[in-house]
């Protein structure tokens, strides 16, 4: 039942985690920050202004967005196959590939396909990262994980380690925010959506954070509130990492994910299934 | 039994030999045409008798096949003198002294020599529904400004005849000519522009080829002489004491006709020739014998040091090819190195042995026939209709061809996401080797599917990102009229992949995995419904039905919907727009090619030295 309120109010907590996000990261800049409800009071600005778009295709492709990365979530959630959740995201992605490749702004196709080289890096994790709880659990129900005894976490540290650190890839944070780039592709894919439509793409970036910190959660096992601990101390992680690191190359980012974290990964892995 | 198999067998050889013959247009249409129905109900009521079956034939057949044997290697070497290479006329000689050899030592076997079961039903019913609409289209597309269009439509269709005799042999010897007769066919097809470049690429799909035709010599031999039977139920019926060497020989066969490195070149040369022909070969016939080959042996191999070198080198190739394919930008290439890579992964999960991996490759065969037969019909609508043929010339497809970009769009998502049969085969195998990891091996191939998927993944969302690159708001769409044959053959594959996708739980259940326990023993697979089951793991049908409707939207509904907003250049930070935008070309990554096709060399040494148990 609660994964049933979870997959349904997931655009609200993601709106919250994303206001929450953003009053941690002033408090680390000794700023104020915006209030906590900054992200809802955005998205009724945004939903009020006068829609604008490049054409439909891509105004299209923003909403689908949106749609893929919820229903994503909630394969996640109401499934019980990690695996094929993971395999969900893919489609996300698409929808927003295809949209950013649509309109001719150098910044947007760039970013595109740079959202490519995204992918690389996590998705193979990923699907390490869902193997190694297969191991550790025996099966890739999300109902069997979350009733697990044992200590996920603690079974497969290197394997946490390297999603921790996959998790600035797929959330766009520094410094692998490589993709989104304010600075320098002033936002990549989003550069070009505007009123509701860029709402749609803002609010899935916010379910995009329910999805991962699900994930994070799932290396509690049956211990929620070591689950929830894990899920504080990525969310603090990463956004201290997000502070305090300037961006890297694509190019850095991919020979990071494919010669440090997997092979980390799948020493795990290997170990574990040695252990056992 | 006995009457369907030969229906299927020569058919496609009588309508070969009369279009050939008559050379008129209303004849090799209609002929062509007629085909489709005709074979996907010989093919069907095949389906329905029980099987598998032991089909005896009289003598003089196998006297005809010995005949023709040798007639097939004079040709090739007659070829190889004409055209003036060497090596050709020396691996064509070595043939002859094998098969000479091999004849010499073979004793007379009461075996049948024909030997139809599921899988072989399986390849007669993809023939029919994925082989036959490339001949159909073949039928149109060589209106389009090019020469000899009766003889290239016998050649393919007789193709489809041979391959529905391959699949149904089970002397081994008698596999042997039929081998050769597919690279025959696909030595005749790839030169049959005749200009210098086909020349080139047709020698090189020949000597290739033969190399396979020697290892499967090499093999017969060994299995003669220390076995003494080689029929393929015989080695499956005494997997104990069956050589390894032969079996290793076998297998290299499989990897050269699968066009696995370093053995790729002369499928990529494939592509000179008109389009119909890297259909037919990518999808229903040639290629896929690859597999074939090793599903049948994969009982034998199962487990063994051959079967784990098999794996490694095929997985290697799954992943290198769909790198290599980033770095290509001609768009039947880019398609070309993808079925080199999917051809990798079938044969990897053939190796691998356990029912559900057999289930897995079988899944793979099926769905890729369909979606790169599909896939190369468009790249040949587009060289044809709209002169396109490389990647950067597919700016704007989206306005200029929205129908073919709406097909080659719904291709490419059966290649990689989510219902769709590929991605069920990845997931299959990823589950399956989760449970192998319990003993501490195999988690290299975890790297290659996840890796090889991924990378496969990023080639199609960089091909499909720049053919919907538009121009300022919405000009209007013009939909070029299609010829009625091209459109019949699109709208076919398409309407099979979505009924085939809704359906895939049943169809994998009631149709796959009785294949698959055939050959390797009862998949835990079942469907209640639309629902998929495997292991604990469940594919919900409203998780099909979510990501069909989500990707169909994704690729259909920006022809049909327009929002009613306010329309504006791209905001681009006030910048100029740039004439033109090109797309990574992954530069970074060609330079590597070399050494990955270097260290493929290595692996496939491996194979046949340790894996042959030759050292």
């Amino acid at each position: 039942m609660i994964n049933v309120i979870l997959t349904i109010l997931a655009p609200l907590l993601g709106g919250v985690v994303y206001g929450l996000e953003r009053v941690v990261k002033a408090r680390m800049q000794r700023r104020v920050g915006p209030p906590l409800l900054q992200p809802f009071y955005d998205f009724f600005k945004l939903m009020d202004k006068r829609p604008i778009m490049i054409h439909s295709l891509h105004a299209l492709m923003g909403i689908m967005y949106f749609i893929a990365e919820w229903f994503a979530l909630a394969v996640l959630l109401l499934g019980n196959d990690l695996l094929i959740a993971v395999f969900f995201h893919v489609i996300a992605v698409l929808a927003l590939v295809i949209g950013a490749s649509s309109v001719r702004s150098p910044y947007s196709v760039l970013g595109a396909l740079r959202e490519l080289m995204h992918m690389i890096s996590y998705e193979p994790l990923m699907v390490l990262m869902v193997v190694a709880l297969y191991l550790v659990i025996g099966s890739f129900d999300i109902r069997d994980v979350l009733s697990y005894e044992g200590y996920p976490v603690l079974e497969i540290p290197l394997v946490f380690f390297a999603f921790l650190l996959t998790i600035p890839m797929m959330l766009q944070k520094s410094p692998f925010d490589i993709a989104e780039a304010h600075q320098e592709i002033i936002g990549g894919p989003e550069i070009e959506y505007s009123g509701p439509f860029y709402e749609a793409l803002y609010t899935g970036k916010w379910i995009e954070y329910i999805y991962v910190f699900t994930f994070v959660f799932l290396f509690g096992g049956s211990h929620y509130w070591l689950g929830a601990l894990l899920v504080v101390i990525a969310f603090l992680f990463v956004n201290l990492l997000d502070n305090s690191s300037a961006r890297l190359d694509f190019r850095a980012m991919v020979r990071f994910a494919w010669a440090f974290l997997i092979p980390m990964a799948a020493l795990n892995i290997i170990l574990l299934a040695l252990w056992q | 039994m006995g009457t369907l198999v030969t229906l299927n067998i020569v058919l496609p050889w009588v309508a070969a030999l009369i279009i050939f013959l008559a050379k008129k247009d209303v004849i090799t249409n209609f002929l062509t045409f007629l085909m489709l129905p005709i074979l996907m109900l010989t093919a069907y009521l095949a389906y329905i008798q029980p099987h598998p079956a032991l089909i005896e034939t009289p003598k003089w057949v196998d006297l005809a096949i010995t005949i023709y044997d040798f007639g097939l290697l004079a040709y090739f070497f007659y070829q190889g003198v004409i055209r003036k290479n060497v090596l050709i006329t020396v691996l064509a000689t070595i043939q002859i002294v094998f098969l000479i050899i091999v004849l010499l030592m073979m004793n007379h076997s009461l075996t049948p020599n024909i030997y139809v079961d599921n899988i072989t039903l399986m390849f007669y019913l993809i023939v029919a529904i994925v082989g036959v609409p490339i001949a159909i289209f073949a039928t149109k597309y060589m209106d389009y400004g090019e020469k000899g269009k009766h003889s290239f439509v016998a050649i393919v269709v007789w193709f489809l005849g041979v391959m529905n005799f391959a699949v149904s042999v089970n002397n081994i010897e008698w596999f042997f000519a039929l081998f050769e007769t597919t690279t025959l066919a696909s030595y005749v097809m790839i030169g049959f522009r005749g200009d210098k470049e086909a020349i080139n690429n047709s020698n090189l799909a020949l000597w290739m080829n033969q190399i396979g035709g020697i290892a499967i010599l090499i093999a017969l031999m060994i299995f003669v002489k220390i076995d003494g039977f080689y029929h393929f139920t015989d080695l499956l019926s005494h997997p104990e004491n069956v050589s390894m060497a032969a079996l290793g020989f076998l297998s290299l066969s499989a990897l050269v006709k699968g066009a696995q490195m370093p053995f790729h070149k002369w499928l990529l040369g494939a592509m000179v020739a008109p389009t119909p022909v890297s259909a037919i070969l990518h999808s229903a016939t040639m290629v896929k014998i690859a597999p074939y080959l090793i599903l049948r042996i994969a009982p034998v191999i199962k487990g063994t040091l051959l079967a784990k070198l098999l794996i490694i080198t095929t997985g290697y190739v799954f992943v290198v090819a769909a790198i290599i394919a980033l770095t290509q930008d001609n768009f039947k290439k880019i398609l070309a190195y993808s079925t080199i890579s999917l051809l990798g992964l079938m044969m990897l999960a053939a190796a691998v042995g356990t029912p559900i991996a057999v289930t897995a490759s079988l899944i793979l065969i099926i769905f890729h026939a369909f979606a790169k037969g599909f896939l190369f019909v468009e790249a040949g609508v587009l060289e044809k209709v709209f002169h396109v043929k490389y990647i950067n010339q597919m700016r704007r497809l989206i306005e200029k061809a929205p129908l073919t970009l709406m097909f080659i769009f719904f291709g490419f998502l059966n290649m990689t996401f989510v219902p769709f049969g590929t991605f069920i085969g990845k997931w299959m195998m990823i589950e399956e080797v989760s449970n192998f990891l319990q003993h501490g091996s195999y988690i290299l191939l975890i790297l290659y599917v996840g890796a090889g998927s991924a990378f496969l993944s990023i080639l199609y969302m960089k091909v499909l990102g720049i053919s919907v690159r538009k121009a300022h708001g919405i000009k209007k769409t013009s939909f070029v009229k299609l010829p009625k044959t091209f459109n019949f053959v699109s709208v076919w594959y398409y309407v099979w992949l979505l009924a085939i996708t809704v359906f895939i739980a049943p169809f994998i259940a009631e149709f796959v995995v009785p294949i698959a326990k055939s050959i390797a023993g009862e998949p835990e697979i079942y469907a209640t419904g639309l629902t998929l089951h495997m292991y604990n793991s469940t594919l919900y049908f409203w998780q099909i039905f979510g990501a069909l409707i989500l990707l169909l939207l994704i690729h259909v509904l920006p022809y049909f919907v327009k929002f009613k907003a306010d329309v504006v250049h791209p905001y681009n930070c006030g910048e100029n727009f740039p004439r033109h935008m090109e797309t990574w070309n992954f530069e970074c990554l060609a330079k590597y090619e070399g050494y990955f096709v270097a260290f493929s060399i290595a692996l496939f040494i491996m194979v046949v030295v340790l894996g042959g148990g030759l050292l």
